[in-house]
């Protein structure tokens, strides 16, 4: 009996470490068959069909090869690629995710370098082509296949029922959020309980006030650093706009206050372009509307900008044996047909210029994209150590609102967090 | 004449010193080796896998330089580890000591309460033990929309019947989060201390107990001096199996607080580390350093299960 409890303690104990040693794998060479089917990977299970039909085109064009689209969940995706690129069975072309995400497999050696074989790379902005390099080496590893914008979107028959415009300047924002919260209507649905959404929200609102990409060119180059006061004050801002959620924000999941947002019981949805299709296909008979949060007061950006980010990006396996069909699939990638499909079908933003969006919604999105951009700072530039920006700043902007934190701590706490890994001019 | 033979030897032979039965190496082996092969293969490989990729660095899932025990001292000194492997495993404690008093009173309680039922009792096990038949994230998430501060029932009711007051940001409150998964994790394996404890409790002699009643002894004092010292070996079992559970929490403090622990790190455990630093890390050694979380997990379960098993047995050494 006593063995018998040890051993079934012992057992179960090590269940722990089992599910760590399932991770990694040795690296190994798969010669595959003689067939020209690519196998594509991608975490966008949801949008498989979406992939499917623009696969479809590229088959159609491109007689004897099949691509096998395959979507997994995007939580699980990760840890499956990881194991896919080390082992047999992996992809031939795999979505990639972006920055700091990228650079595990390309530092293992598991993606194949384009930038010799893959033409129109040029044709992407640098901080989008930026998400596919390798940080240490620069080399370009994967084709950008979609960017998120950040917005306001607001509920038009809100709006209209109120009398009320969107904001040209910060004092005309604040007033609407008062005369939304005097109407009784919740100014801003907000998933604060899920941490990954406020320093999105953060740039949304303070991106302008603490200067956008020169402030990230600044902290690179180790002029400033987090705990400027132009950031701190962006902090601020987002404590200052505490006042317009709900009061128990700090427990409402994204997708109760999606829930929020369609169901009408709230006006505004700080959020992301990807937002866009939930929404509409949520409440298809509500009209949405878009702007960007003016600059408050002192902010060292004149002009409201549109924050954004590279999505990812899909890359080739370095262990593929069909390294040529591969990349004729790339090459096609970097084409304004492909980009057209992705804004089409997928209804999300293509790098590539010269795409137009049947959706005027999306569209009025690009444009305020284009016409003021600014990077989504703490996922592009700061994701390549432990912690990454944003799990320091996610966690403590929760705090914030709790009362726990001050700006000035949330700021400190970054920069603490940030130079465990980061050193500046690196 | 007959001429008595000596007995042909067994091939199988019931020994004096154990009870059990002898068999030939090869026999023993031949029944062993299924088993064997898949604890080696899907428990013992993955094992010795983890701890030795602790002892390296990584680039990636590629392995890079021998690096002694420069993971753990990463692990253990360096932010944000060191406090939130510290924070993570306060809550992990938290967790054993709710779940611990939860089952040890409600469990056996009800336990104790179904025994004396004979028709009602095979319906009441099944429906407490349902809970603990359906998947922990399941659990976690259905909980996560009944606490909802805007959409949930339980808020709702509360309001509904005047308690405006207790309707609470359940999960938004750092306070009351981490007791709401002490509760929700506690509530789904309220089931199998009540099978256990069921069980344990059928296995009492009934004579022992009538005697007890006809020297004079209260309900209260049969449970006290009878049942409950008959019950050690099943409270060991059920605090070391609890302590195994608690420690490796994932599912429900994931579904209720998300990979970081939401709010503000308030729900974080040392699975969710774990999780974070192995598949959300943004460090190319994200493999080493998880792998020496899990080994140190692993040596701390395992010790502590053994000491718990050592105590419990010296409890009912005394008992016998």
């Amino acid at each position: 009996m006593k063995k018998r409890t040890l051993m079934l303690v012992a057992g179960l104990s090590a269940s722990a470490l089992a599910l760590a040693g399932c991770a990694p794998g040795d690296a190994g060479n798969d010669a595959g068959g003689d067939s020209t089917t690519l196998k594509v990977w991608s975490w966008q299970a949801a949008s498989s069909a979406d992939w499917e039909r623009i696969f479809d085109v590229y088959e159609a064009a491109n007689p004897g090869v099949t691509v096998e689209f395959e979507g997994f969940q995007a939580t699980e995706y990760n840890q499956l690629l990881s194991t896919g690129l080390a082992g047999r069975d992996g992809p031939d072309v795999a979505m990639i995710r972006a920055y700091g995400g990228a650079q595990g497999p390309i530092q293992a050696g598991q993606l194949a370098p384009i930038d010799d074989v893959v033409d129109g790379l040029d044709l992407f902005e640098p901080t989008v082509l930026q998400a596919a390099q390798g940080r240490e080496d620069g080399v370009t590893y994967g084709v950008p296949f979609a960017y998120q914008t950040m917005h306001m979107f607001y509920n038009k028959d809100i709006f209209d029922a109120n009398d009320l415009e969107e904001p040209k300047t910060w004092d005309e924002f604040i007033q609407l959020q008062d005369d939304l919260l005097a109407a009784d209507i919740t100014p801003m649905a907000l998933g604060a309980r899920e941490d990954w959404v406020l320093p999105m929200f953060h740039d949304l609102i303070g991106s302008a006030r603490y200067g956008g990409s020169e402030f990230g060119a600044e902290v690179q180059a180790g002029t400033t650093d987090f705990t400027n006061p132009d950031y701190v004050a962006s902090l601020a801002l987002v404590q200052q706009m505490q006042q317009y959620f709900d009061p128990n924000v700090s427990a409402i999941a994204v997708a109760d206050a999606t829930l929020q947002f369609t169901a009408g019981q709230a006006a505004q949805w700080p959020g992301g372009s990807f937002d866009l299709k939930v929404f509409q296909d949520s409440a298809p008979d509500t009209e949405w509307g878009v702007y960007q949060v003016p600059p408050a007061p002192g902010s060292v950006l004149p002009a409201a900008v549109t924050p954004s980010y590279a999505d990812g990006s899909f890359g080739i396996n370095a262990a593929s044996d069909k390294q040529e069909p591969a990349t004729d699939l790339l090459n096609w990638m970097t084409t304004v047909e492909f980009g057209q499909l992705v804004g089409d079908e997928l209804k999300q933003f293509s790098p590539l210029a010269g795409v137009k969006y049947s959706d005027p919604l999306m569209q009025e999105m690009n444009d305020l994209y284009l016409a003021n951009p600014s990077p989504y700072l703490l996922l592009v530039d700061f994701r390549y150590g432990d912690p990454t920006g944003t799990a320091v700043l996610g966690p403590d902007i929760q705090a914030m609102f709790l009362g726990q934190k001050t700006p000035e701590q949330l700021a400190a706490d970054l920069q603490a967090g940030i130079s465990t890994w980061f050193t500046p001019g690196s | 004449m007959a001429i008595a033979l000596p007995p042909r030897r067994p091939r199988l032979v019931r020994t004096a010193s154990h009870a059990g039965v002898h068999m030939r190496f090869g026999s023993t082996l031949v029944f062993v080796l299924p088993a064997l092969l898949l604890f080696g293969v899907l428990i013992l490989y993955p094992m010795l896998a983890a701890l030795s990729y602790s002892f390296f660095g990584w680039q990636g899932t590629s392995r890079d330089d021998f690096v002694g025990f420069g993971n753990y001292i990463t692990l253990l000194t360096r932010e944000p580890y060191a406090s939130e492997l510290w924070g993570g495993f306060s809550h992990n404690i938290l967790l054993f000591v709710g779940a611990f008093i939860f089952q040890n009173s409600l469990g056996l309680g009800i336990a104790t309460l179904l025994h004396k039922r004979k028709r009602s009792k095979r319906f009441f096990q099944t429906i407490f033990a349902l809970p603990y038949l359906v998947s922990p994230m399941v659990i976690g998430y259905l909980w996560s929309l009944m606490l909802s501060p805007l959409f949930g029932p339980v808020n709702a009711i509360l309001r509904g019947v005047g308690l405006e007051g207790l309707a609470l940001p359940w999960l938004g409150d750092p306070t009351l989060a981490i007791w709401v998964v002490v509760f929700v994790t506690a509530w789904q394996w309220l089931g199998f201390p009540i099978l256990l404890y069921g069980a344990a409790i059928a296995g009492i002699p009934e004579e022992i107990s009538e005697a007890v009643s006809l020297d004079g002894a209260s309900a209260f004092q049969r449970f006290r001096y009878v049942t409950l010292p008959l019950l050690t070996p099943s409270i060991g079992i059920i605090t070391v199996l609890t302590f195994i559970g608690s420690m490796e929490a994932m599912a429900i403090p994931f579904a209720l607080g998300g990979s970081s622990g939401s709010p503000a790190g308030a729900t974080d455990v040392m699975m969710l580390l774990f999780y974070r630093t192995a598949f959300e890390s943004g460090n190319p050694n994200s493999v080493g350093i998880s792998s020496a979380l899990a080994t140190v997990l692993f040596i701390f379960i395992l010790a502590i299960s053994v000491g718990i098993t050592r105590v419990i047995r010296r409890a009912e050494r005394k008992l016998y």
